[in-house]
């Protein structure tokens, strides 16, 4: 088996990597399941990045690589620029992270659990506690025991922890769990000023609306491995998408394009066509559709490019390579 | 399958961040201040820990103390005084000592798997901090604790002990002035000559074994108490206090040994004893827990150690397992116990008498039976901590 490496970078060369995340052939088994499968990783400095998948498919499993809290297999490894295991305290000594559900000593208060992790880092961290308390709104609640938290002041309490290291890198391990909507768009704002600052947040979730309004890049995960990954603009720039049409007559319209290359995907209704173009169509096919309706005497009063959401991509990449296999 | 990677340019870069904390050691494996001072806050908060701790360590102490002084301010020809060098040996030995092991190994098994059952273990290794460091911050803050409520226990009683002593000393039923020298003893034996002829303890002698004189014990007619001393041949007064002198003669080494109240250097020698026996229970404890990962079951099997392994095992010699029962922590302790008072775990042995002896261990070999303990614990639970999946 091999065996997980890291390449020997001086730990203080971190800042001037370009990459905040950067895995390459990362591997990690449990017994005969591979759970990390070959992870080639690259998250950019300074975006909100989003690590889809589906249960199962090895998110948290790659997030507790990242960070430590398992050993790798196989592959190198780099936070912030720095190879981790063996630079791990100089890199995650700017890294915030929630993995899983967020839980603290339940007998303790918000703030005293604050404490004891803000001694395990620098000196200064002492200092965030309270201003971390109070950027996650539960400053009010700080004195009360975690034991009477609900678990979205948990997740609240988790992200202050992530900010008492005065992060460059956060790595948020489905942090909308449990949260209600007004919890959600707390945290969606807070993650936006988060990179707003400069930082990098990495976003493990399933969510995929929520990943789509807050993230600015992706990387899908499945069975353990990235299948794509990239600015989610560039990613649906190349997906399906559909178009639709108003126009004077739409079942005209229909037997129009029927015996071309767009008619196995025309749907017609009642103010107009739809018609779904698969992945990797030119947009140049939406002024062919014009053409075609215009030469036929149809007056066309609108026609609209609908891009596919992050969610039905996703859903069309996964289940595209569900039945390749 | 095609996987993108260009995955665009790279944000702005985080300026206002420093890329790494100055002068921040956390890959060192001592652990901080700050670590310790949070990590013994987070074990007294436990309300419930401490409450047993306190009520072990303290609470009966003082309970049993304290109806002592009740009971003896309230009817003292009924009830002897609270303290006293008898008083204090028993309780060292026959309480404080075990109950201190017991209470110190849950405060250890507390300390070493709270953070991974809580789910705090996952939050303190991403802060990049030496998981060594994480482990060794828990001796400190333990011990500090457990000491220190051992230490207030002990001081109770031994307060209690020194002044609420009695002022004379009883011996044999007999008040008997305290520290006298055997010239002393003697003389005053021949002043009271009637008294420890009929009380003290006489073991026979050459030509001394003729017929009771005529000396009036209570209860009795003339002669002796049954068992007691007898008196050869007629007896002048002369002849009675020679008597009474050749039976204290006898009876001085034992007599010496008694105390009003126990000696300062005792007291330190045993104090440190019983902190030692409360460092070993948490520090197994720790690693033990650390270890297996939980609290419950390594809390049984340490009480089970103390109280029902070490007990046989340090009286009933199995020839085969000799070499494991000397090397058991609890056997080693009871060897290296301070003289004066009776072995752990009941009977007698050590400074004491009679019951069965321990098994034969040398001082040089308990001292290291117990380093061991605490050198293999310590180190198998920083090793968990180390390759533990958090």
């Amino acid at each position: 088996m091999a065996t997980a490496t890291s390449t020997d970078s001086a730990p203080g060369l971190g800042a001037e990597s370009e990459w905040a995340v950067e895995t390459h052939g990362l591997t990690k088994r449990f017994d005969n399941n591979v759970a990390v499968n070959d992870v080639e990783l690259l998250v950019p400095r300074g975006c909100a990045f989003g690590y889809l998948g589906p249960n199962g498919a090895g998110k948290t499993t790659l997030i507790r690589v990242l960070l430590g809290l398992t050993h790798a297999d196989a592959g190198t490894m780099f936070l912030l620029g720095h190879a981790v295991p063996r630079h791990r305290d100089v890199a995650l000594a700017r890294v915030g992270a929630i993995v899983d559900e967020p839980r603290f000593h339940g007998h303790l208060t918000g703030r005293q659990n604050l404490q004891i992790l803000a001694a395990a880092r620098e000196p200064a961290a002492k200092g965030r506690i309270g201003p971390a308390l109070e950027r996650v709104g539960i400053l009010h609640r700080a004195d009360d025991k975690v034991s009477k938290y609900s678990m979205g002041m948990r997740q609240r309490l988790g992200v202050a922890a992530c900010l008492l290291g005065d992060p460059q890198l956060l790595i948020l391990d489905e942090p909308m769990n449990g949260l209600d909507p007004a919890g959600m768009l707390d945290m969606r704002d807070m993650i936006l000023s988060l990179v707003a600052e400069g930082r990098t947040v990495v976003l493990s979730s399933h969510l995929l609306d929520e990943v789509e309004r807050t993230c600015d890049a992706v990387a899908i995960v499945d069975r353990g491995k990235v299948i794509r990954q990239g600015p989610i603009s560039q990613l649906l720039a190349g997906s399906s998408f559909e178009v639709q049409v108003e126009c004077s007559d739409p079942d005209r319209a229909g037997g129009l394009l029927l015996p071309t290359p767009f008619g196995a995907h025309v749907q017609a209704g009642p103010d107009g066509l739809a018609i779904s173009l698969p992945e990797g169509t030119d947009r140049d096919a939406i002024a062919e559709i014009n053409r075609l309706l215009v030469e036929g005497g149809i007056s066309v009063f609108r026609l609209q490019h609908v891009q596919a959401s992050l969610e039905s991509w996703f859903l069309e990449v996964t289940k595209r390579l569900g039945e390749a296999e | 399958m095609t996987t993108i990677t260009d995955v665009g340019a790279p944000g702005p870069a985080p300026t206002p961040i420093p890329a790494e904390p100055p002068g921040d050691h956390r890959g060192s494996w001592i652990p901080t201040w700050g670590m310790v001072s949070t990590r013994c806050m987070e074990l007294r908060r436990r309300r419930g820990l401490m409450i047993a701790l306190i009520a072990v360590n303290i609470g009966i102490p003082v309970v049993f103390l304290g109806v002592r002084l009740i009971s003896h301010a309230v009817a003292p020809k009924s009830y002897g005084p609270a303290g006293g060098y008898s008083i204090f040996t028993t309780l060292v030995a026959g309480f404080m000592y075990v109950f201190g092991f017991v209470v110190a190994a849950v405060v250890g098994c507390t300390a070493g798997s709270v953070d991974l059952s809580e789910g705090m273990f996952r939050h303190l290794v991403i802060t990049g901090r030496s998981r060594l460091a994480l482990y060794f911050a828990r001796i400190p803050a333990g011990l500090a604790i457990v000491i220190a409520m051992v230490a207030v226990g002990y001081t109770i009683v031994c307060a209690v002990c020194v002044f609420a002593a009695p002022t004379q000393l009883n011996y044999d039923g007999v008040n008997v002035p305290v520290g006298l020298s055997q010239p002393a003893f003697d003389s005053w034996a021949a002043a009271h000559a009637d008294e420890v002829i009929c009380n003290f303890n006489f073991h026979g002698g050459p030509g001394l074994n003729q017929p009771p004189p005529n000396v009036t014990c209570p209860g009795q007619q003339v002669g002796p108490a049954p068992g007691k001393s007898t008196v050869p041949g007629a007896e002048s007064p002369a002849q009675i206090r020679a008597f009474a002198v050749t039976v204290a003669n006898q009876d001085y080494a034992d007599y010496h040994s008694q105390f009003l109240v126990p000696s300062s250097t005792l007291m330190v020698d045993v104090g440190l004893w019983i902190a030692l026996e409360a460092t070993i229970g948490f520090m197994v404890g720790l690693g033990l827990s650390s270890l297996m990962g939980q609290r419950t079951v390594a809390v049984i099997l340490l009480i089970v150690l103390e109280l029902i392994l070490t007990p046989i095992f340090s009286r009933h010699i199995i020839l085969h397992l000799l070499n494991v029962q000397r090397g058991i922590v609890g056997v080693a302790m009871a060897h290296i116990e301070p003289g004066g008072l009776p072995t752990p775990f009941g009977g007698g042995g050590g400074g004491g008498g009679g019951g069965d002896p321990l098994i034969p261990e040398s001082t040089l070999a308990s001292s290291l039976v117990i380093v061991g303990w605490i050198v293999f614990w310590t180190a198998l639970g920083a090793w968990r901590m180390r390759t533990r999946d958090a």
